[in-house]
C-alpha cells in the first residue's frame, strides 16, 4: 500500500440552504502523512473530509488525489476510505463479509476475499473473530474490524471521522497507539477529524487548527502548542492564560504590551505595530511563582491537586490565572492567602492580534 | 391493582371506585370483542340451521366436512344439499389466484415507493407522500368502480385481472408504510460507507437494503395476503362476473332464509389460523432474542 498527496486548491463549500461550511481553502497534505484536522464541532472540519471522500463536491475549487482531479468522481470511484464516526459497520454480515466487502465490490472471488479479510483481520489482532457479527464484538474490537475494511480495498487515502469518540478514556488512549501503528506499518495517508486536541497531538505529524470554516494554523504538535500564530489556536489547543492590552513598544520580534495588570514583554511572531490592540497568551506551566522577567501580584484562591501534577488558580484582580506546578512538595498552600509575586520569561509568551477565542468550558456548559 | 393498606378510607373508596369502574370496562371491552367469536365457534358445531346456540340440537362437525365429504352423504343432507360446493371451492381457488398475484406485486410497489420516500430528499417528497397513501384512504368502492370503468374503457372486461388491480391500490400502501418505518431506522451511513467502499448503488441495495428488509417484507407479505383474502368492497365492484372468497361469502350471508353454519366453521378456522400465525411468530421471535 501506497499513501497519496492531497491537496484542496480554493476550495468553498456553501450548503444549498446558503451556509458556507467552508471558506477558500487552501490545503496539503503529504503522502504517508498522519494529518489531523482539529476544531470544535461545526467547524467545518467533517464537510472537507466529506468533500474529499466524495460525498460533497466542492462549490468552488479542486480536491486533487496524487494530483489527480476528483471532480466528477463518486466516493466509489476515488481511491479514499472512509471510518465513519460510528463505524457503519454492515450489522447483517459476518466480520470477515465486512472486511471483505470492498473486494467483493471488486468482483473478487470467495476464496481470494476470505484471504485477504483473514490477512487484515490478523494485522488488526482479530484473527479468530471472522465468522463472529459486528454485534458480538466488543467496542475496540468493532473499531479494529472498522479500520481492516477500510484497509482492505488499499486505499491511497484513509479518512476517520472522530472514529474513537465513542470509546471509553483507556481503550480511546490504546487506540490511538494502534491507529499509529497501523498508519506507520502501512505508509497509507491518514486525515484523521477531530475536536479532541489530545488525540491529534500524540497521534499526528501535522495538525491544522480549524474554527468557522477557515484553517487557521498548520503545524507540527509542537509547533501549534508553542508557537500558535492565532488566538483561536492560542486558546483551543492546551491550556492558556490571557493577558488583553494594547501595544506599547516593539523592538526586534519582541514587543510590549500595557495590560491592566502591568507592562509585559513577549514574543511578536506577527509583528504588530505599536498601538495595535492584542492579547497575550502564555501557559500555565511556562507560569513562576516568585516572579520573572514580567512580574505581577496575585493570590492563590484554588488548588487542584492532579497527582503528579498541582492546578493552581489565583486571582490577579479579578483575573483568574492557571499555574501548573510539579508536585514536589515546595507548591504553596492554600492558607498562604498574601498576595505573591507570579512571572513568566519573555521567550515562553506571545503576543498575537485580537482575535475570536475557542469557548471556554464554563461558556460550554451554559449553552 | 392498587395496595390501598396504607390509604386513608375516604381516598380508598375512591380509588376502589375507579379501580372497579376501570375493570367493568375492560370486562365490557372484552365481552363485545369476544362474546360473538364465541358465538359463532359454538354454533359452528350445533346441528341446526340457520345457526343458532340457544337451541342445541346436538354436536356436529358436518359444517367443516362439508368440504370434503363424499358426494352421496351431502344429498342426503337437506341443508348442504342446497349448497354449490363446487362454486365455494373455485372462489376460494380465485381469491389465492388473486392473493397470488396482488402480494408480490404489492410488495414491489411499496418497496419501489418506500425506498423513493426514504432516500429521495426532495421537496415534492411531501406531495407525493399524499398521492402513494391516497388510495388507502379512498373509499373501497370509489376504488372498484374506477378500476372497472377505466380498464372497460381500455376493452379489458371486469374479472381477475381488474380485481387485481383495483386491490393492489390500495394494498400496495401497507408495505410501503411497513417498509418506510425500517428504512428510516437504517442508519444512512451504512449506504454511504458500502458506496464509499467501492459498491454501485445496485449492490448496495442488494447486499444491505434488501436484507435489512427481509422480516419487514415477510410481515407485509402476510399483511397484503390477508387484506387481499378479505378484501370485500373493491372486489365487489372489480369482479364482474367473477367471484372470490370473500365476496362468496357475502353472497351466502344475504341467504333470507338465514345463512348455512358452513360460513361458520369457515370463520373458526380463520380464528383458529390467526390464533395459530400469532402464537407461531411469538414463539418463533422468542427463540430468536433467546439466541
Amino acid at each position: 500500500m501506497r499513501g497519496k498527496d492531497v491537496t484542496l486548491d480554493s476550495v468553498s463549500i456553501t450548503y444549498p440552504n446558503g451556509f458556507t461550511a467552508v471558506e477558500p481553502t487552501d490545503l496539503v497534505v503529504e503522502a504517508g502523512e498522519f494529518f489531523s484536522i482539529l476544531g470544535p464541532s461545526g467547524c467545518g472540519k467533517t464537510t472537507i473530509l466529506r468533500a474529499v471522500s466524495g460525498f460533497i463536491e466542492p462549490s468552488a475549487g479542486r480536491v486533487l488525489i496524487g494530483g489527480e482531479d476528483m471532480a466528477g468522481s463518486g466516493p466509489n470511484a476515488r481511491p479514499t476510505a472512509l471510518i465513519f464516526q460510528n463505524l457503519a459497520l454492515f450489522p447483517l454480515m459476518p466480520v470477515w463479509e465486512n472486511v471483505a466487502f470492498g473486494l467483493e465490490a471488486r468482483g473478487i472471488g470467495k476464496k481470494a476475499r476470505r484471504e485477504k479479510a483473514q490477512e487484515l483481520l490478523d494485522l488488526v489482532a482479530l484473527g479468530d473473530q471472522g465468522d463472529k457479527l459486528p454485534s458480538e464484538l466488543s467496542g475496540g474490537q468493532r473499531q479494529r474490524v472498522a479500520i481492516a475494511r477500510a484497509l482492505a480495498v488499499e486505499p491511497a487515502v484513509l479518512l476517520l471521522d472522530e472514529p474513537l469518540s465513542a470509546l471509553d478514556l483507556k481503550l480511546r488512549q490504546h487506540m490511538r497507539a494502534e491507529l499509529r501503528a497501523i498508519q506507520k506499518k502501512t505508509g497509507v495517508t491518514f486525515i484523521y477529524i477531530t475536536h479532541d486536541q489530545g488525540e491529534a497531538l500524540t497521534m499526528s505529524d501535522r495538525i491544522a487548527v480549524m474554527n468557522n470554516g477557515v484553517i487557521e494554523q498548520v503545524g507540527t504538535g509542537d509547533e501549534i502548542y508553542s508557537h500558535p500564530r492565532t488566538a483561536f489556536a492560542a486558546s483551543f489547543v492546551g491550556e492558556t492564560n490571557r493577558f488583553e492590552g494594547r501595544i506599547a513598544d516593539v523592538e526586534a520580534g519582541m514587543a510590549q504590551i500595557e495590560t491592566p495588570l502591568g507592562r509585559f514583554r513577549a514574543r511578536n511572531p506577527d509583528q504588530l505595530e505599536p498601538g495595535s490592540e492584542a492579547m497575550l497568551f502564555v501557559r500555565p506551566e511556562a507560569m513562576r511563582i516568585g516572579g520573572d522577567e514580567n512580574r505581577f501580584e496575585a493570590h492563590l484562591v484554588r488548588r487542584d491537586l492532579e497527582g503528579a501534577f498541582l492546578n493552581l488558580f489565583f486571582d490577579a484582580r479579578g483575573t483568574e490565572i492557571a499555574v501548573h506546578v510539579t508536585n514536589d512538595g515546595h507548591a504553596p498552600e492554600l492558607h498562604d492567602a498574601a498576595p505573591m509575586p507570579l512571572g513568566f520569561a519573555a521567550a515562553q509568551a506571545v503576543i498575537l492580534p485580537r482575535g475570536a477565542l475557542a469557548r471556554t468550558g464554563q461558556e460550554l456548559a451554559a449553552q | 391493582m392498587t395496595d390501598l393498606s396504607h390509604t386513608p378510607p375516604r381516598r380508598r373508596l375512591r380509588l376502589l371506585t375507579a379501580d372497579g369502574l376501570l375493570s367493568a370496562y375492560t370486562w365490557a371491552f372484552l365481552v363485545f370483542m369476544f362474546l360473538p367469536l364465541l358465538l359463532m365457534i359454538l354454533s359452528s358445531f350445533n346441528d341446526t340451521s340457520p345457526p343458532s346456540v340457544t337451541e342445541w340440537q346436538g354436536f356436529t362437525t358436518k359444517w367443516y366436512t362439508f368440504f370434503w365429504m363424499p358426494e352421496e352423504t351431502l344429498r342426503a343432507d337437506p341443508v348442504l344439499r342446497s349448497l354449490d360446493r363446487d362454486r365455494f371451492v373455485s372462489c376460494f381457488g380465485n381469491s389465492l389466484y388473486v392473493a397470488a398475484m396482488v402480494v408480490p406485486l404489492s410488495l414491489l410497489l411499496g418497496l419501489a415507493g418506500a425506498v423513493l420516500l426514504t432516500r429521495w430528499r426532495s421537496r415534492a417528497n411531501s406531495a407525493l407522500w399524499w398521492v402513494l397513501l391516497s388510495p388507502m384512504l379512498a373509499p373501497g368502492i370509489v376504488l372498484g368502480l374506477s378500476a372497472l370503468v377505466f380498464w372497460s374503457r381500455l376493452g379489458v372486461d371486469a374479472g381477475l385481472f381488474t380485481i387485481v388491480m383495483a386491490q393492489t391500490t390500495f394494498i400496495a400502501g401497507y408495505p410501503m408504510l411497513i417498509l418506510m418505518a425500517r428504512l428510516q431506522r437504517q442508519p444512512v451511513e451504512l449506504e454511504e460507507a458500502a458506496l464509499d467502499l467501492g459498491a454501485t448503488p445496485f449492490r448496495v441495495f442488494r447486499r444491505l437494503t434488501l436484507p435489512y428488509l427481509a422480516p419487514a417484507l415477510a410481515s407485509a407479505a402476510v399483511i397484503a395476503l390477508m387484506a387481499s383474502m378479505e378484501n370485500y368492497n373493491t372486489t365487489m365492484f372489480a369482479k364482474g362476473g367473477a367471484c372470490t372468497f370473500a365476496t362468496e361469502i357475502g353472497a351466502m350471508a344475504r341467504n333470507p332464509n338465514g345463512h348455512p353454519p358452513v360460513i361458520n366453521a369457515v370463520g373458526t378456522v380463520i380464528i383458529a389460523l390467526t390464533v395459530a400465525g400469532a402464537l407461531l411468530h411469538t414463539f418463533l421471535s422468542r427463540r430468536e432474542q433467546g439466541r
